[in-house]
């Protein structure tokens, strides 16, 4: 059930080194790669269907398109800021397998006509990238990046300084400028993204990690894992009440209970399952009943009023409090709203207290009330997704398991 | 009292300029130099760094206070964080905490931090950044009795 493209060098030994990373076919697709135009890659990975890991599922090859039709000195940004609770994925492929992260970044760079990329860690990874460094370091070395190389390239490791809403693509450009990572107003019509005025395409780590495998293979290659609308695999991952926790690639399309149980080896301790948040704490929460019919795609889980998200699935047993588990994510949300717009300072602060109360069981239908009409006014007019986000985990937990929230009612 | 980079870091800081199209996006891995030099982040190493970018100080202290990792005075304890986000809850980091407060609160400063990436490790805590997963109050006497 297991599917590796990305994962394939996981487990052998030392395979962050140069050495031990050639032996085994990383740098392979260069070849490929430069054999062809860059509007042939392109088109490659538009025929390939790649969308985005970092949680939006955006199609890669229209945004290289955009990137690569703008005029200007060129960026890519990696975004490897993976601060979404239940996401731990990226982080794997930094410590375990950086060089293929490096050739996607020569092969993204070679086809949108960059010369410079950043790979944006968050802070609180110093010891995974310290280790992409040292394969940065290797790299140059052997003339495979620099301005020695085939394709001249410089990359460079930018370290967050902890705050999630850095992970947000244009907070993590106004970041990797020296400004407080505060989320841009987005433009009506679709644009690149801009580092300091120039464009820069922003991609998950794991999208650029899927790149070579496309490059060396080809679109239909890719395709054929996963379904139509979402080809290839994802790095999906179980955390919470799983007996075993942990990263394992899989293509798109399978069912999400059958992956639980024959990869995550089901619930801890043998219990039942209450629910699972598919796709880290962002996505609203989907009961045991729907987890039975979900299917791990994007279509899927949105024809179920959630979101596939980053593909990091926290379980929660039939003991798990569904108030305690969302006072635990509104405190998140409370922690890390960046502040800029008011219905998302003033609402995460306010839904998180009144959770107090029906923790305390001293709620009363009133904040009920409260919870559901802070959450509707965090939906809407706000900056970026944050807000809104915050407002679907609310509503989630809500329509699913309000008679728990009913239970701390005075 | 004042604030000098070491020559490490100098040397450090000079290939940096040609990494980026404008100084002003030295200020993090400056700050972050900075910290590494000292243990945390001084006034006298902000107006440094405000000079050297020619950036308004207020500007500088604006975006290191922004972020959660940088710390603005010495601290005389080693530092113990605690993820207290969803996966680490459902797998005991509560007690976790507990026992770190009540047996090591005297030696280390103990923090609650979110979600660190490490969930199916949970729970989990750092030491001086570095990161213990699966964490058990055995396995914390043992790691914290070392340092
Ligand atoms: C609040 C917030 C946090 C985000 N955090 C991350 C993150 O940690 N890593 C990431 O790759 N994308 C994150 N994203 C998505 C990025 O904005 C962006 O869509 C993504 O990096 C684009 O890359 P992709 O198309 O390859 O997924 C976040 C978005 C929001 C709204
Ligand atoms: S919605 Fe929240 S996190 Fe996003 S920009 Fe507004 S205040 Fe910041
Ligand atoms: S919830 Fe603790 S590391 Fe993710």
């Amino acid at each position: 059930m297991i599917t590796k493209i990305v994962s394939k060098n996981f487990e052998i030994l030392n395979s962050h080194t140069m050495a031990v990373a050639l032996e085994n076919g990383r740098y392979a697709s260069l070849e490929n790669l430069f054999l062809q135009k860059p509007r042939e890659i392109i088109d490659t990975i538009s025929q390939s269907g790649l969308r985005g890991k970092g949680g939006g599922g955006a199609h890669a090859g229209s945004k290289w398109q955009l990137a690569a039709d703008t005029q200007g000195t060129k960026y890519l940004v990696v975004n490897a800021d993976e601060s979404e609770p239940g996401t731990f994925k990226d982080r794997q492929i930094l410590s375990k397998d950086p060089h293929l992260l490096i050739e996607g970044i020569i092969c993204t760079c070679y086809a949108i006509g960059s010369h410079i990329s950043y790979i944006y860690v968050r802070g609180e990874y110093e010891e995974f990238s310290d280790i992409l460094q040292s394969a940065i370091d290797e790299a140059y070395e052997k003339n495979i990046i620099g301005s020695g190389a085939q394709y001249p390239l410089d990359i460079t490791v930018h370290r967050g300084g902890g705050a999630y809403i850095c992970g947000e693509k244009s907070a993590l450009l106004e970041s990797l400028e020296g400004n407080r990572g505060h989320p841009r107003l987005k433009p009506h019509t679709p644009q690149a993204e801009s580092y300091f005025g120039e464009p820069a395409l922003v991609n998950n780590v794991e999208t650029i990690a899927s790149v070579p495998f496309i490059v060396e293979n080809g679109a239909e290659a890719y395709r054929a894992y996963g379904t139509e609308k979402s080809p290839g695999t994802l790095l999906f991952a179980l955390s919470g009440h799983v007996e075993k926790p942990g990263v394992y690639e899989a293509e798109f399309g399978l069912g999400m209970w059958e992956y639980i149980h024959t990869l995550g080896g089901g619930v801890k301790n043998g219990k039942m399952l209450k629910a699972v948040i598919p796709g880290g704490a962002s996505t609203p929460i989907l009961p045991a009943h729907l987890v039975q019919e979900a299917k791990l795609d994007y279509e899927s889980l949105k024809s179920l009023g959630t979101e596939l998200g980053t593909g990091g699935m926290i379980l929660l047993d039939e003991d798990a409090s569904m108030v305690k588990a969302l006072k635990n994510l509104l405190r998140f949300y409370h922690h890390e709203s960046c502040g800029q717009c008011t219905p998302c300072r003033e609402g995460t602060s306010w839904v998180d207290k009144t959770l107090d109360k029906f923790i305390a069981k001293t709620a009363t239908t009133e904040d009920l009330k409260i919870l559901k009409s802070v959450s509707k006014s965090m939906n809407g007019k706000t900056i970026c997704v944050f807000a809104p986000a915050a407002s679907g985990v609310i509503n989630g937990f809500l329509k699913h398991f309000e008679n728990e929230f009913l239970e701390c009612i005075q | 009292m004042s604030f000098r980079f070491n020559q490490e870091n100098t040397i450090k800081i000079a290939s940096l300029l040609n990494r980026y199209p404008q100084k002003k996006a030295l200020i993090l891995p400056l700050l972050w130099l900075a910290q590494k030099q000292e243990g945390f982040i001084s006034d006298a190493a902000m107006k440094n760094i405000s000079e050297f970018l020619e950036l308004p100080l207020m500007h500088v202290y604006s975006v290191a206070s922004f972020y959660t990792m940088f710390r603005f005075a010495k601290n005389e304890k080693k530092v113990i964080e605690v993820c207290r986000t969803l996966s680490c809850e459902l797998n005991g980091s509560e007690d976790i905490k507990k026992y770190i407060q009540s047996n090591y609160s005297d030696r280390f400063e103990i923090v609650e931090v979110e979600c660190m990436g490490a969930c199916s490790g949970a729970p989990m805590c750092t030491l001086e950044g570095k990161y213990f997963e699966n964490v058990t109050p055995q396995k914390i006497d043992k790691v914290f009795n070392d340092n």
